[in-house]
């Protein structure tokens, strides 16, 4: 389909070809993609919150035009319903709700004016980080329905939310993070500052008194940092001790603790030298460090710990020939309950009676709907599309199918990304041989030299190779690199990847979806019947389609004519208009004074033969076919392009078993093509790709895909993708831009060459300084500025990935 | 010299301070979302010129 460069004033997209809803902004009229987004504009700006255009920062998201929840919103105002999702607090309910569609911090302005004056709300607070909102009302003045709804007019997706104990966990450990960081970071400032006195004491001369005076406040004020800030290192290495292994957290932990005792020593019997800001200075920076790489987990759980909002609440329990409001985590086994048509079914269950197709794609991933009959078995957590189901419950909500993988889900996120495997072999090695040497200066110090000296030499061995450099050299590189990445946005949420990603030789696309927009789009029309024209016909489908929860329905949603169905000026005007399941649309049309049959659908209902998926007739003569793709996303060109230059391979994976496939496979020139895979078959394609030694990376987007997340080296999900793939893979792109494929290898290959540059400076300066150490050449001044220079260094050095 | 007997520990005084202040901000969930209150002051300015013309529901 051709498209004009215009894009939508609301969401930014392309607006197609003879597009005309048009919306009124500052005086002149904007053009729009969709009635959905058109509806959004207008309700946007005729409140008065114009604003939000001006001041937004990013593009809003694509409005529907019919949520399809919207009419399950109601079932929220039942009490008992009510009652599980909401805290009663006085007179009002105190509830969280998690709402998708915000893209910038204006969303949550908007949100938050549009019920400033709202006398029910008594307070309203959106999170833009999180997606979330607290909300406090009073339900008697107006039902939870009504405010969910007056936020889906603005264009967010809403839903009540209950918060995990989990995600208050984590919400604590933020604030702990904070606190360690402000603590550790203001402390280092001011032993700073009295170190700097001592520096110039030293070479000036000082007073013992002040001297002294000044060690015990560095004392004083490192000791909320050794005692709070450096926690997380300390338990990590008491933790690792306890399974007797080493990880990098122990010389971190070792270095800290001796150059405080040694210091603190110093300071209490007034010889030697102190060192309290190198203490400071190190915890600081390796907590923001560890700050970040917490943020980023965080943020990716957030961005993804939305999924239980698909765990439905309500069910329609079928008791007596009538049907009863019922939580739906109530139900039990053989309760029969009634599914209308745009529902989530509620449990795992049988149909009983009624024929449906339904949408599976939270589960599989696959858009096209599944046709269900009695004695089929449906799944919690899919979508009744278009029939009236009664269903025989199987299994409860919290056993079925979506409860346990919700549960896999939140084990697997307790799982921390281990350290990199590389710098936890140097850490052994180096802590080992440190801790030889050290030993061994000591004693030949202490028996055949200076008896006097051997602490203060020991002392100089352990500060001078203290491990700051070289344990700063991989966290610090790897923390930067993630935080331009995110910027990017591509959210790693395993950091390991960033070790496999520069090998890279095999990338392995899923198609639906992945490669594909993963929605239907109007590839072409044929017009039969030169009575009607083009636009004439497409205007008579959208409306007609417009009944349909088929998915091939949205694809006419752009030609929909200016005014909603309902409008009695509507230039289309129909008449009993049927639905008939799976198959099409029947109805009459008001063409030319008279009334004409018409009927939309398959070529079988339309009894006509024709290869395009949509047919429509008038009084029984074929008038247009319409063939519908799965469009190539736009951008997948360019990054082939790059990919192939980089001498990586390519393969397309699928579950599609059609000559679609290979249609793909060609337009986009990748030789390597599976189609028809089952999970399991993908899965043993990549295995059989990491057995002839290739580095895999996987590309996917839906829960049929994430098996294969697991054998590949490095597995990445689109942000379109379910809740569950992005919950599942490594790495998540944020923009629907797979371009950033390309940018997260860049990144990787950047982070690769700081971390080697970092150790081979580390390595060498350690090389240099332990002999002279040893032989006790270095006074623990000089090891402490070496010290300090050396991470300075490795710091500044890995910060430059920061810059693009 | 011995002035630094009495200004060190003031200048220890206002980190305290400074200290507990960034403490409640925390637990008043001040850093929750950053982003959010950097645009507050680009639409709160125009709020108040609003206001008078249109006053709503109050």
């Amino acid at each position: 389909m051709t498209t004009s460069a215009v894009s939508c004033f609301h969401c930014h997209e392309v607006v197609p070809v003879g597009g005309h809803f048009m919306v009124e902004f500052d005086g002149a009229a904007k053009p729009c993609c969709c009635p959905g987004c058109q509806a959004v504009a207008d309700t946007i700006i005729k409140q008065g919150l114009s604003d939000y255009y001006r001041f937004r920062t990013k593009p809003a998201s694509k409005a529907d035009a019919i949520p399809a929840e919207l009419q399950q919103l109601q079932s929220y105002d039942h009490p008992e319903i009510l009652a599980e999702l909401a805290v009663l607090q006085g007179e009002f309910q105190r509830i969280e709700l998690s709402i998708s569609g915000m893209s910038c911090a204006a969303c949550a302005w908007l949100i938050e004016k549009n019920f400033q004056n709202d006398t029910a709300v008594k307070r309203l607070q959106v999170n833009s980080a999180t997606s979330r909102c607290e909300l406090i009302w009073d339900a008697n003045i107006r039902p939870l329905s009504e405010i969910l709804k007056a936020i889906h007019t603005l264009g967010y997706q809403v839903n009540p939310f209950v918060a995990d104990t989990e995600e208050q966990h984590f919400k604590q450990e933020m604030q702990d993070y904070l606190k360690r960081l402000a603590i550790s970071g203001i402390m280092t400032m001011q032993v700073m500052m009295l170190a700097f006195g001592l520096y110039f004491g030293e070479h000036t001369g000082i007073e013992l008194q002040y001297e002294g005076y000044l060690r015990w406040v560095s004392l004083l004020l490192t000791l909320p940092v050794m005692a709070y800030s450096a926690l997380p290192f300390t338990r990590s290495a008491y933790r690792a001790l306890r399974q007797r292994e080493l990880n990098m957290d122990v010389p971190i932990t070792l270095a800290i603790y001796y150059t405080f005792i040694a210091s603190f020593y110093a300071t209490v019997s007034n010889t030697g030298d102190v060192y309290f800001e190198s203490v400071c200075m190190f915890v600081f920076l390796l907590q923001v460090g560890k700050f970040f790489e917490f943020r980023a987990r965080k943020q990716a759980r957030d961005a993804t710990s939305n999924l239980l909002k698909i765990m439905p609440v309500s069910a329609e329990l079928w008791r007596d020939g009538r049907s009863e409001t019922v939580a739906a985590r109530k139900l039990q086994i053989d309760d029969v309950i009634l599914v209308k048509a745009g529902e989530t079914i509620p449990a795992d269950g049988v149909i009983v009676t009624g024929q449906s197709s339904v949408d599976e794609s939270m589960l599989t991933g696959e858009y096209q709907p599944v046709k269900k009959q009695p004695d089929d078995f449906v799944l919690a957590g899919s979508n009744n599309h278009d029939g009236i189901l009664t269903v025989r419950v199987i299994k409860a909500l919290t056993e079925s199918r979506l409860g346990q993988i919700i549960q896999l889900q939140q084990q697997t996120l307790h799982q921390k990304p281990a350290l990199l495997e590389k710098t936890d072999k140097i850490a052994r090695f180096f802590v080992q041989r440190l801790l030889v040497v050290a030993t061994a200066t000591f004693l030949v110090w202490y028996f055949y030299l200076d008896e006097s000296r051997a602490f203060w030499v020991t002392l100089s061995v352990l500060v001078a190779t203290c491990p700051c450099a070289l344990s700063l050299a991989t966290p610090t590189a790897i923390t930067c690199a993630l935080a331009w990445l995110n910027k990017q946005g591509v959210l790693i949420k395993n950091q390991q990847v960033l070790a496999s990603l520069p090998k890279l030789t095999k990338v392995f696309f899923d198609k639906t979806g992945t490669l594909t927009q993963g929605k239907f789009s109007i590839e072409k029309v044929v017009v039969h019947d030169l009575e009607y024209t083009e636009s004439e016909l497409l205007q008579l489908a959208a409306h007609l389609e417009l009944r349909s929860e088929h998915p091939i329905a949205k694809a006419f949603l752009p030609y929909l004519a200016d005014n909603r169905p309902d409008d009695l000026n509507c230039p289309v005007k129909l008449q009993d208009v049927e639905l008939v399941v799976g198959r099409g649309l029947q109805a009459k049309w008001w063409h030319n004074d008279s009334w004409k049959q018409v009927k939309i659908g398959s070529a079988s209902f339309c009894q006509v033969s024709q290869a395009a998926q949509v047919c429509l007739t008038v009084n029984d003569v074929l008038a247009a076919s319409v063939t519908l793709v799965d469009a190539i996303r736009p951008e997948i060109q360019t990054l082939i392009a790059r990919l192939h230059e980089n001498g990586i391979k390519m393969a397309i994976i699928t579950g599609d078993s059609s000559s679609n496939a290979e249609l793909v496979a060609k337009q986009l020139n990748i030789t390597e093509l599976h189609r028809g895979c089952s999970p399991e078959e993908k899965v043993a394609q990549i295995n059989l790709a990491t057995q002839a030694g290739e580095t895999v990376l996987m590309v996917g987007d839906g829960i049929n895909d994430s098996p294969c997340f697991h054998a590949a080296h490095v597995s990445v999900a689109l942000d379109s993708g379910t809740d569950l793939s992005k919950n599942q893979a490594d790495v998540v792109l944020l923009h629907n831009n797979l371009t950033l494929l390309y940018r997260l290898i860049e990144g990787a290959q950047r982070a690769r060459r700081v971390v080697r540059q970092n150790l081979i400076w580390a390595f060498g300066y350690n090389l240099v300084i332990i002999p002279l150490a040893v032989c006790g050449f270095v006074s623990p001044y000089v090891a402490v500025i070496g010290m300090s220079t050396s991470s300075l260094l490795v710091v500044s050095n890995s910060l430059r990935l920061l810059k693009a | 010299m011995s002035i630094i007997y009495v200004l060190i520990p003031i200048a220890l005084l206002f980190v305290l301070i400074g200290l507990a202040i960034f403490f409640w901000a925390v637990r008043s969930k001040q850093f929750d979302d950053l982003d959010k209150e950097g645009f507050s002051i680009l639409f709160d300015e125009k709020n108040t010129e609003a206001k008078p013309k249109a006053p709503k529901n109050e």
